[in-house]
């Protein structure tokens, strides 16, 4: 934390981020410490965390219950079960308490899915046909990326592809449709196709373990902002820091239930962990790879607008256009919709007060999210330099050069002109 | 000579090591098997990470002993028999990087203690616990 002992010891970077780089070796964030950036990117993590709160839930229910349903037309109708099901991480029964709140679903959720935006009581299948619900087309995309850019989590896709993932798949696959002869039968035929979705939804489990994870973390930042014990960005960065390394060492697994039995097709003993199995692959498919908007690239072979190599994707957060939100071909629409119905009110009055007011408002909060995971990005730097190099106060010179070269390395990602970390050092840019 | 276990139970600083190698079910391979060379973190290393990080490791036994595997390599491997080697391959099966000069360094941590011998293998005692990636 001691900027002068670095001065001292370094001579300055000459990154074209430079600026930045130097930030991160005082402790800080890629996003600029300011009051205005503490409001936007708490209200956000505070809008995000209960649409997070579905997503986690919902995930855990498809890939725990709904399983291999040939018709999955209801996969979104989570059971009040899963509603119930208390978060590892808030309430009392938490195995770490991160939340101080309630392990059950969040009670701004509950009130969206029994009234919705039309502020009325209907059955869920009417709220579900008129579209006034939470997108979790959002977290299935998610899932999708994480699944699709395949060489970024090796240790996992290599036990999907064993031997005893396919026995254990198998087990379940038959107890699933015992008494179906036709699905049966198709299994004897296609035995590819149905593995293929049984690893789909061991994604479905890996990812709603890991939102598991982030929305108690986002909800209690939130309090603590609200209680002013949260000042600043760096404070804000640091309990993200902490909270990926409290519980990094989580079990990734997934367990299908069918007629109350229990089959586990990852079980816990596979010792995969959430911050290697789920989180870093998560960020690395989703904040910066995913695929390219189908409104704004395209995806013609002759064109070569897009990347044959998928590790030179780069169509994530980090790098999206945000302006778009709204219009036909751009998937975050989904998520900024969902986030929309949860802002904090000085978050709604902020945007009144920009831009086009409440007209543009899915933008401005699409641009305050973009700034917000450029700090969650920036927690993950940290974290990973926490954990494989030194502290930042390090005194041997050498240590502190192996710490630039790393800091360089993540900012070189941002050197191409799509990236957004230019712009989220202008508080202007909304 | 005592094995490695021995020498970890009876040598001050090392009780968070101990009991974090009861807890993974990992006492019987560090005593009986071998040889091991293992870089043991002393009980500073594990009081430097954050809060919350060993507590959820001791409640998941497997991935808890995933970590502590990341600490040791099979074969005994001396300070000197390192002078050459970049790296070496640990039981978790990720690499481990190693300088030994100008000092001894195993990935981001420092060896405080180096070439204790025991009769299974040879234990080099670090400030830091190491994490694979």
């Amino acid at each position: 934390m001691t900027t002068a002992t670095l001065t001292a010891t370094l001579p300055p970077s000459t990154h074209e981020f430079s600026e930045v780089i130097h930030r991160l070796e005082a402790g800080g964030s890629m996003l600029p410490d300011t009051p205005d950036n503490l409001k936007q990117i708490i209200g956000i993590y505070k809008a995000y965390a209960v649409p997070m709160d579905f997503y986690w839930r919902d995930l855990l229910y498809i890939a725990e219950q709904v399983f291999l349903n040939p018709l999955p037309a209801f996969k979104y109708f989570i059971s009040e079960e899963y509603l119930d099901r208390p978060n590892a991480y808030a309430g009392d029964t938490a195995d770490l308490r991160i939340w101080r709140g309630e392990a059950d679903a969040h009670p701004e959720l509950r009130a969206f899915m029994e009234k919705g935006e039309v502020n009325r009581k209907l059955p869920k299948l009417l709220h579900h046909l008129w579209h006034d619900r939470v997108n979790m087309e959002f977290a299935e995309a998610c899932m999708e990326a994480m699944l699709w850019h395949e060489d970024i989590n090796p240790g996992f896709n290599a036990y999907l592809d064993s031997e005893e993932y396919k026995q254990n798949s198998d087990r379940a696959i038959r107890a699933y449709f015992k008494g179906n002869p036709a699905m049966l039968g198709l299994y004897k035929l296609f035995p590819e196709m149905f593995l293929e979705q049984v690893k789909k939804l061991s994604y479905y489990a890996n990812l709603g373990l890991f939102w598991e994870v982030m929305a108690p973390v986002f909800f209690e930042m939130s309090d603590l902002y609200d209680e002013g014990k949260m000042t600043t960005v760096p404070e804000a960065m640091e309990f993200l820091v902490n909270g990926i390394f409290a519980v990094a060492g989580r079990p990734i697994y997934h367990h299908v239930y069918i007629d109350g039995e229990c089959y586990e097709i990852i079980p816990k003993s596979q010792a995969f962990t959430w911050l290697y199995e789920a989180a870093l692959p998560y960020v690395e498919a989703v904040f910066y790879r995913t695929a390219p908007f189908r409104g704004t690239k395209s995806y013609n072979a002759q064109a070569g607008q897009i990347p044959a190599d998928q590790k030179d994707f780069h169509y994530g957060i980090l790098y999206a256009d945000v302006f778009p939100v709204g219009s036909a071909g751009i998937p975050p629409t989904l998520l900024m919709q969902d986030m929309l119905h949860f802002l904090p009110d000085y978050l709604v009055e902020e945007y009144q007060k920009h831009g086009r007011g409440e007209d543009d408002m899915l933008i401005q909060l699409g641009i305050t999210f973009q700034r917000s995971m450029y700090n969650v990005t920036s927690a993950v730097i940290q974290a990973l330099r926490t954990a494989l190099l030194y502290p930042l106060d390090d005194p041997n010179p050498e240590h502190l050069k192996a710490n630039r070269q790393f800091f360089e390395q993540q900012i070189d990602r941002f050197k191409r002109p799509e990236a957004r970390l230019r712009d989220v050092q202008d508080q202007s840019y909304r | 000579m005592p094995s490695i276990v021995e020498i970890a139970v009876e040598t001050e600083g090392f009780s968070t090591l101990v009991a974090a190698v009861q807890a993974a079910g990992l006492v019987d391979v560090l005593a009986t098997g071998g040889p091991f060379t293992v870089f043991a973190p002393t009980d500073d290393a594990f009081a430097k990470l954050p809060p919350g990080t060993v507590q959820t490791l001791v409640d998941n036994p497997p991935q808890l002993a995933r970590i502590l595997k990341y600490h040791v390599v099979a074969g005994s491997w001396r300070k000197a028999d390192l002078s050459s080697t970049d790296t070496l391959t640990s039981l978790e099966s990720s690499p481990i990087p190693i300088r030994t000069e100008p000092n001894f360094e195993v990935k981001n941590s420092t060896v405080v203690a180096a070439d204790i011998e025991a009769d299974n293998g040879v234990i080099h005692v670090i400030d830091n616990v190491i994490l694979m990636g």
